[in-house]
């Protein structure tokens, strides 16, 4: 969708304007210096970051490491968590009756099956709960690692692990679902076949360029055809494989015939 | 020396002279292919011997290996061995139990505790159950406890863990709408900004 941006960049400012305009040139990728007085009034429609490349997604937001403050550059005011449990940094440590136990009680891992009956709002904040869960968990396993004694209950982890895999694959089924009820396209990131130097034909997977092809030097240099020296060695390729297959077939027989000759009662083999 | 070479020497297992392999060995052997599905024997079965040492005996499997249609039962079969020895100590003199084939074992029917045959069939619920043969009883599946020692009937929930019902509660309602949107929308966050042109290739 093209934007037309309207309101929202602003030209540079000079360094003398107050420090709320950040601007992204979006021709150079340059970003421009924030100015060091950052002050409350974060919410100035004029305030832009990087714009997001969205493609239904997939691209993760490319945050530029300068942006520090988490405040600074949401087009939006509002309050950074809307839990109900508000306990900080607390959340990174265990239940205080479970510390120093050597084992601690869990339960069974989320399953596909029961995350497939949740609505999308419950998914999301199970999300974090799982994230904020890992976290405690990871905190726990390095700091049993700093003192060289074990981790009490090492497959909570495992459990949140596979859990958020699967909220993972719930999400991007529905996802999925839906992209082909409306567009027909299968795939969420767009690819395309290509040939590589060594005369593979892959799936190639696009990546997101604010510049066209033409103009990107490194991508200029990569090489998606076969050059004609590697002509011959395709072939040499080919035979190899035939070969490789048919002494694989030929073990096949003869393992077989050798069971057969051991086992005579033996049913049809499996595999 | 080409890499794969230096690769397979590190990976090759280095083993001391006398030592003394279990179930592990490696070696090719040939082993009667059984279809996975068409597998009776269970870990936690009774079972009955029909040769070897132990020939008549029924006992509990404690162990089953697949690939070489082995199966482990408890305290028979059984051949003694030193184990721990260092220096001048000889070690303990302690049974082991060798495997069986699954040739040399038959199930054994509940019921009347005599050998029998076993098929797979379907009960009328769509069930996958042993049937024996002999009689037409159906061999429950052993009862085998869990390797973290968890009784699903006895279990109680901790402070972290979701509820039965909550679990059980659905609250999808299928709609043509995104993940990022819904949620959006249920937490009123307005996205003004639009997306820059990008390239993809």
């Amino acid at each position: 969708m093209l934007g037309s941006v309207g309101g929202f960049t602003v030209k540079m400012a000079a360094s003398s304007s107050a420090g709320r305009a950040l601007t992204l040139c979006k021709q150079f990728q340059n970003v421009l210096r924030i100015s060091t007085a950052v002050n409350a009034q974060h919410c100035a429609a004029n305030v832009t970051r990087y714009q997001n490349h969205v493609y239904r997604g997939t691209s993760p937001l490319i945050a530029p490491s300068w942006c520090s403050s988490p405040l600074s550059s949401a087009g939006q005011c509002r309050a950074l968590h809307t839990t109900v449990s508000v306990r900080g940094l607390e959340e990174f440590f265990d239940l205080p009756e479970n510390w120093g136990e050597s084992r601690v009680k869990s339960g069974a891992p989320w399953t596909a099956k029961h995350l497939r009956t949740k609505s999308n709002e419950d998914l999301h904040k199970l999300w974090y709960v799982l994230l904020k869960e890992k976290n405690m968990l990871l905190t726990l396993e390095q700091e049993a690692r700093r003192q060289r004694v074990q981790m009490p209950s090492p497959e909570r982890l495992r459990k949140v692990e596979r859990s958020i895999i699967r909220l993972e694959t719930v999400v991007t089924e529905r996802e999925t679902a839906l992209r082909l009820l409306q567009t027909g396209q299968e795939k969420a990131r767009p690819g395309d076949w290509r040939r590589n130097i060594f005369g593979h034909v892959f799936w190639y997977r696009f990546k997101e360029y604010a510049c066209p092809w033409y103009m990107n030097k490194r991508y200029k240099r990569k090489r998606f055809y076969t050059p004609n020296f590697v002509q011959p060695h395709l072939r040499l390729r080919i035979e190899k494989y035939l070969r490789e297959r048919a002494k694989k077939a030929n073990l096949e027989k003869k393992t077989q015939a050798k069971l057969r000759e051991k086992f005579p009662q033996m049913k049809i083999s499996s595999s | 020396m080409r890499l794969t070479t230096l690769l397979a020497i590190a990976a090759r297992v280095v083993v001391p002279k006398d030592y003394r392999y279990g179930t592990n060995r490696p070696r090719k052997v040939f082993v009667e292919p059984l279809a996975s599905h068409e597998w009776s024997v269970l870990r936690g079965d009774t079972v009955e011997i029909l040769a070897g040492k132990d020939k008549g005996k029924q006992g509990k499997v404690i162990q089953v290996f697949r690939h070489r249609n082995w199966v482990i039962l408890e305290g028979l079969n059984t051949h003694h061995r030193y184990i721990g020895a260092t220096g001048d100590y000889r070690g303990t003199y302690i049974a082991t139990e060798a495997p069986l084939l699954l040739r040399d074992i038959t199930l054994i029917d509940p019921t009347d505790r005599k050998p029998t045959e076993v098929e797979w069939k379907f009960t009328e619920e769509g069930e996958r159950v042993r049937v024996s043969v002999r009689t037409g009883r159906i061999l429950p599946k052993p009862v085998v406890e869990r390797r973290d020692g968890i009784v699903p009937e006895q279990w109680k929930d901790g402070p972290k863990d979701t509820s039965p019902e909550d679990t059980l509660d659905k609250t999808y309602v299928p709609s043509l709408k995104t993940l990022e949107e819904e949620v959006m929308e249920k937490m009123g966050i307005e996205e003004p900004r639009r997306h820059k042109k990008s390239y993809w290739y």
